[in-house]
């Protein structure tokens, strides 16, 4: 069979027993994804490739905590996720970074409208995203940006499935509440 | 990052896996760590039910709460005698306990808040059922016998019968019309009662059990209020007695069971005259202590 027939779980498994080489497909597969996902905290390249290389690494080392009865993605999203916070913390850093399509997303998603010109709403929208707590900023990055449903970002931050919709429609509305304080949306 | 840069990458952690300077670290360690992990929250959970369960012990076993029984007066008392050590392992062991089981899958995003207040009503109810075994005299007599468990032990419960300035229960021993000496775990103890009623002197019996309020001056207790109690009402306390008395059965010459006098010069008389078989009250007078 070939490696990229094989689900990540499978191939995790193949890795683990003789097969190291593998682990190369699982690179393919994530690099795109995590290097995406790992842009909305930083911004810099070298330090995202630098983040990134130490997550692939981080999680072939831990291959074997892996539960195979779970989904891969969530768990390699979650070791992302911890190494993003980590490197924030380390320096001290703060910066949600929106590319043209996602900034999109936004308006059309969370309806914050109108005629208002694009690229404020982009600067806003970074700005605020950045002004409503972490707690309710990764739910929103993994829903809307990653097209996480709610079952992985439960996995992905360890939190109940309840726990994310709750979060998602809260996060939405402070948005919402810190556009119009800004006066771009609702005018 | 554009491909060239993936590619880089890629090939830059496959060539550290395949050099084995990056290692797969092994599964025995990630098994050791879950099952350390569950260990530890299993210990910390018991502990705290340990704890829990002392504590209340503790109040059915000691004079703390009879002080209570004094009103407003009685509260320096039990304050003083309160077991905050208990209650602070109780606490702590519970908190590490909850934070041990958010690490675990077990409770593996699920609610933490029902997990935790779970959690808190099984330690509570476990240490409430375990009150009513045997399980805390075991532990009380480890506490108090010279061996490890008893040096980590003690400390937790020597408060119950510890020295209080403000408060004091016993069992009489010698009765005279001005003071009583009364036995006390860690010795004996001249209390004044000058202070008290007439009909609360009188009714006052060799080998009774009484608490009393007042307040510790050098060596003597001054009563402010005194009270006989049934002496089951303070097995801890009955027990200390009984364990200074027996070591002094087989220690004659031991300083543990004689006065609690802090003077040197008086604490000599008084041993020299108990040594030379005289009443103990009359040790008392002749060696002037007040």
């Amino acid at each position: 069979m070939k490696s990229m027939n094989l689900s990540d779980e499978q191939l995790v498994e193949i890795i683990r027993k003789d097969n190291q080489e593998l682990y190369g497909e699982i690179i393919k597969r994530y690099n795109q994804k995590l290097s995406h996902y790992l842009r909305k905290f930083i911004y810099d390249q070298d330090e995202l490739e630098d983040v990134l290389q130490v997550v692939f690494i981080k999680v072939y080392k831990n291959l074997y905590g892996f539960n195979i009865n779970k989904k891969f993605s969530s768990w390699i999203y979650r070791i992302a996720h911890n190494e993003a916070l980590n490197h924030l913390r380390k320096y001290s850093k703060e910066r949600i970074s929106l590319d043209e399509v996602e900034y999109k997303i936004i308006d059309e998603k969370i309806d914050v409208s109108g005629d208002v010109d694009k690229k404020i709403l982009k600067e806003n929208i970074e700005k605020l995203l950045k002004k409503i707590r972490q707690k309710y900023q990764e739910p929103l990055i993994l829903f809307y940006f990653e097209q996480k449903s709610y079952e992985e970002i439960s996995d992905i931050l360890r939190i109940p499935t309840s726990t994310v919709g709750t979060l998602i429609s809260r996060g939405k509305k402070m948005l919402k509440e810190e556009l119009k304080k800004e006066k771009i949306y609702g005018k | 990052m554009e491909n060239k840069n993936f590619q880089k990458l890629e090939n830059k952690i496959m060539s550290e896996i395949k050099s084995g300077k990056v290692k797969l670290r092994s599964k025995y360690l990630f098994i050791a760590e879950k099952l350390g992990l569950e260990s530890a929250f299993v210990l910390s959970a018991v502990l705290s039910i340990l704890f829990f369960n002392l504590f209340l012990f503790y109040l059915k076993a000691t004079d703390n709460l009879e002080y209570l029984s004094f009103g407003t007066n009685g509260i320096t008392a039990f304050l003083e005698s309160f077991p905050y050590l208990l209650i602070i392992g109780f606490i702590v062991f519970l908190f590490f306990a909850g934070y041990l089981m958010t690490k675990t899958d077990f409770s593996y995003k699920k609610p933490f808040k029902y997990f935790a207040i779970s959690l808190i009503a099984i330690i509570m109810i476990a240490g409430s059922v375990l009150a009513y075994t045997d399980v805390s005299e075991k532990i009380e007599q480890q506490a108090f016998s010279e061996n490890l468990s008893g040096t980590i032990l003690k400390p937790f419960l020597n408060c119950g019968v510890g020295l209080h300035k403000n408060g004091l229960s016993g069992k009489i021993f010698e009765v005279s019309d001005d003071y009583i000496i009364i036995e006390i775990p860690s010795g004996l103890q001249k209390v004044d009662l000058q202070n008290l009623r007439s009909e609360e002197k009188s009714g006052l019996n060799k080998n009774e059990f009484i608490i009393a309020i007042g307040e510790r001056k050098d060596n003597v207790f001054i009563a402010s209020q005194i009270r006989i109690v049934d002496q089951d009402s303070m097995p801890m306390i009955r027990r200390g007695i009984n364990r200074s008395i027996h070591y002094n059965q087989i220690n004659p010459y031991s300083k543990r069971n004689r006065f609690l006098i802090q003077d040197e010069d008086m604490k000599k008389c008084m041993n020299e005259c108990l040594d030379l078989s005289e009443y103990r009250r009359k040790c008392f007078d002749s060696c002037d202590v007040e």
